[in-house]
């Protein structure tokens, strides 16, 4: 993997699995990323693609230099190390009551990690991993599992990195999302920038159904949230 | 119709709920006990008090169909076929009606394609739908789903409702984390706590949830239309 100064640049990355065949090329500048699409489409591949953990078969991907980088796994089990709440949070290097004075809704410390519901794995796990500071944040699915205050929560955490990382979203969340800088989507494998936000809305090929609401009577949002869409409707014309 | 009296077990305290045949969702902050209530509906567990029937029959002894909200867990082979196919094979089903079903159900879930890949390479989202298919291709009674769409995109969630709706399963119960997919069940259950606080038709479960994030995002475009 190379370097490169404040950016990740994909250049021609191709990776192939059976019929499955992936193409990407793209620049991510610090911010938010939208990358949506359906099943399939190679989400989850890109993200390993990009973070190192599968090599491309053609092409190169560059990250920054010395940059702190983390992907956050679709299945939060995929994290796990300890048996209780307090391991794992331990296991992070995390201080216990720390983490948990953040998140009061994080089960008890002693409970088994094997008990908790997918959901509350995955708000453990983005808790330990939101409290370490990083260049680079993959995130697969992060919104998976989470209930709708969680989702939320987890936008406002993300918006607030968006001056300071390069945060890539890769999710089907059709509603609670965050304001984002750029929007880009996966189709059969390959990769495609829709633009930057709010210009990109427009170039979006499978938005949420409430972007498409404002987009069917021209209206742009200035940013992808369901509050942006409501708000862009009710505006008055100049 | 499915009955749940005095029920008691684990995070869940449930004195009397009523849940009738048709589509109902399940909904409720993580942890409130949604996984727990389905698994006990699914005969999966035991209460350990109380008592839940459908029909007026003990769940163990209903066909029913189950996903797990961690699918990858009950799976037992290695090729998507063969797992599809499992639950017919376990009941003796002669080969070639075995292998018609196979085909007949994944073409209905939209995996046809997948049917010869092993599970270990599949994608998140198609490995709900092997398990979807897999729960539905004995022809169960019951369907108990647990946050299936959390990983399908709308499209695949759309059809997967269009299947669910078509498939005469008579119970079909399923946990959302979506709030306009419960709003097209019939019936939606949601649990705070481990307690129902409201049961019955979506208007009446979503009606006095206009200001919280528990509210279809759907109906709030058509109050604005």
């Amino acid at each position: 993997m190379e370097v490169c100064r404040v950016e990740i640049i994909l250049d021609g990355v191709t990776y192939s699995r059976g019929s499955f065949s992936l193409q990407a090329t793209g620049r991510f500048t610090r911010g938010l990323h939208l990358i949506s699409g359906p099943v399939g489409s190679g989400k989850s591949t890109l993200s390993q693609l990009i973070v190192g953990l599968l090599p491309p078969q053609q092409g190169t991907v560059c990250l920054p230099e010395n940059a702190r980088s983390t992907l956050s796994f679709q299945f939060p089990e995929h994290h796990i190390t300890g048996w209780t709440v307090g391991e794992e949070i331990e296991s992070w290097g995390h201080n216990k009551e720390a983490i948990c004075s953040e998140d009061e809704r994080i089960p008890p410390l002693q409970t088994a990690v094997s008990d908790l519901s997918r959901g509350e794995m995955k708000r453990l796990h983005l808790a330990c991993l939101l409290a370490k500071d990083w260049d680079v944040i993959i995130l697969d699915e992060p919104f998976a599992s989470l209930d709708c205050r969680e989702k939320t929560r987890l936008c406002r955490r993300l918006e607030s990195l968006q001056e300071t990382a390069i945060v890539l979203i890769f999710t089907h969340e059709q509603v609670h999302l965050p304001r984002v800088s750029y929007l880009w989507e996966m189709d059969g494998g390959i990769l495609s920038c829709c633009g930057p936000v709010p210009e990109g809305i427009s170039s979006w090929h499978n938005p949420p159904v409430h972007i498409r609401e404002a987009l069917s009577r021209q209206v742009l949002p200035k940013n992808i949230t369901v509050n942006d869409t409501l708000e862009a409707l009710c505006r008055i014309p100049d | 119709m499915i009955t749940i009296t005095y029920l008691q077990h684990t995070v869940l305290d449930i004195p009397s709920l009523s849940i009738p045949k048709g589509q109902t969702a399940v909904i409720g902050p993580n942890g409130a006990g949604k996984s727990t209530l389905l698994r006990l509906i699914a005969g999966l567990v035991l209460p350990e008090s109380g008592n839940i029937s459908i029909d007026d029959t003990n769940p163990r002894t209903c066909t029913i169909g189950y996903v797990n909200e961690f699918p990858e867990r009950n799976v037992v082979f290695t090729r998507v076929f063969d797992e599809i196919a499992s639950p017919l094979r376990f009941l003796f089903y002669p080969c070639a009606k075995t292998d018609e079903r196979v085909r007949n159900i994944a073409a209905q879930t939209g995996i046809a394609h997948l049917l010869k890949r092993r599970i270990s390479d599949l994608s998140g989202g198609e490995m709900v739908l092997v398990a979807l298919a897999t729960a539905l291709v004995a022809g169960p009674e019951v369907l108990v789903l647990d946050e299936v769409d959390s990983h399908t995109d709308p499209k695949t969630t759309d059809a997967l409702n269009a299947l669910l709706r078509s498939s005469g399963v008579p119970y079909c119960i399923r946990s959302t984390q979506q709030m306009d997919v419960a709003a097209q069940a019939d019936q939606v259950i949601m649990l705070e706590n481990g307690r129902v606080t409201d049961s019955g038709a979506p208007e009446a479960v979503f009606a006095g949830r206009g200001t919280t994030c528990f509210y279809p995002v759907s109906w709030r475009f058509a109050a604005w239309k």
